[in-house]
């Protein structure tokens, strides 16, 4: 059952994406649309962005379910070239070490400045 | 019949005796087609008047035992249920069905084919052993529960839905839709209680999970099967089985045994006597 749940996974965290990322790209994109000054790209303002409490979270879990999804489709893809029993476990264990070490590394900047 | 009813035809045939070649070469042979030439036909012809050598497989001549798939012009059929006036060439190349191993010519080894087949037990799978055995009447089951499952009794094993399936040619692991769907017509069948037998062979890597929806199989059935919404309905069932929702289904009782039926009627005696 773990490839059930893998993928059960897989299509929650694509609904999940086309919901975070649509409100990044308004954020980003129709800003001065919405009101918000059209300011939404400046340096300054994506500072002060990533501090904010629920913007931090809002990206944290996009680059969180963006990796999981990436990850494990392109775990799928490789599985396809009917790999042994050994290199499936190599692939396994890479893709999770790999998810692992670029979500440490990609959410430092939120959370540090989210800290400071 | 008229010369220009019967025409010919190119066949142009994949050859391969691993005894002998190194590797596949293509053989051109004329045929002779008029309405209604099937593709097996022609290949018979060539067997009987110009190169009996040629191997392929075939029985019933009418799309139920599904031995004579193959790869005509680039597409699995059933060489039977294929005229070659619908092809509108005059070159018809014929190959075997790909993602299984050539045993010779256009004959492929179907060994890996039934050995996935066995994997998802596609037999009725009951508790009650002993009714099993020793049957004392039918075991129940409404006509809606029949058209649950019923379209892919039609089955007939030919292989053509695992050949024209892209994630079959890429994963030689991968169970391929025809045990899929025969995982499903079990799973589905109202009589049967071998759901949890049989779906951790289809939850894996390689199961139904790993289907990409092309819909390649559905369209290349030669029955009209649609074995890519049989894995669709696979993957709710696993779906719903590992999130612990949706109803859990009792298999069906025994039917009571028929009452009221009349006696049969006598065969009438020959009117006419020797």
């Amino acid at each position: 059952m773990r490839a059930t749940y893998l993928w059960i996974l897989q299509l929650i965290t694509g609904a999940l994406i086309a919901i975070l990322l649509g409100i990044h790209l308004a954020l980003m994109h129709l800003d001065d649309t919405l009101g918000a000054g059209g300011e939404a790209t400046g340096w300054t303002a994506m500072i002060n962005r990533a501090g904010d409490g629920l913007f931090a979270a809002l990206y944290i879990a996009l680059l969180a379910v963006g990796l999981y999804h990436g990850i494990n489709g392109l775990r799928g893809i490789v599985l396809e070239t009917s790999p042994s029993p050994r290199t499936e476990r190599i692939i396994n264990w890479t893709s999770l070490v790999l998810g692992i070490i670029v979500f440490a590394g990609a959410a430092y900047v939120p959370v540090a400045l989210l800290v400071s | 019949m008229t010369e220009e009813s019967r025409k010919q035809v190119t066949f142009k045939v994949q050859r391969y005796d691993p005894e002998k070649d190194i590797k596949p070469y293509f053989q051109e042979f004329k045929v002779p087609s008029s309405r209604g030439t099937t593709i097996l036909d022609g290949l018979l012809h060539i067997k009987e008047t110009t190169d009996s050598s040629l191997t392929f497989r075939a029985s019933c001549r009418m799309a139920i035992c599904g031995s004579c798939g193959m790869l005509i012009n680039d597409y699995p059929h059933l060489a039977c249920h294929s005229q070659i006036e619908e092809f509108k060439t005059d070159t018809i190349t014929l190959k075997p069905m790909p993602n299984l191993p050539i045993i010779k010519d256009l004959v492929c080894d179907m060994t890996p084919f039934f050995a996935k087949h066995r994997t998802v037990k596609p037999y009725i799978i009951r508790s009650d052993a002993e009714e099993m055995a020793n049957p004392s009447t039918t075991y129940a089951q409404k006509p809606a529960e029949l058209s649950d499952y019923l379209q892919f009794t039609y089955c007939i094993k030919c292989g053509i839905c695992v050949s024209s399936c892209p994630t079959s040619a890429s994963d030689s692991h991968f169970l391929g839709p025809q045990a899929m769907a025969q995982c499903y017509r079990y799973c589905a069948d109202s009589r049967d209680d071998g759901q949890e037998e049989r779906l951790p062979t289809v939850s894996g890597d390689h199961g139904a999970w790993n289907c990409h929806l092309a819909g390649a199989c559905s369209e290349a059935c030669p029955k009209g099967l649609d074995p890519a919404l049989a894995i669709q309905l696979l993957k709710r069932r696993l779906t719903a089985r590992a999130l612990g929702i949706g109803r859990e289904q009792e298999p069906s009782s025994l039917a009571p045994p028929p009452t009221g039926i009349k006696d049969k009627v006598p065969f009438p005696e020959f009117t006419v006597k020797g």
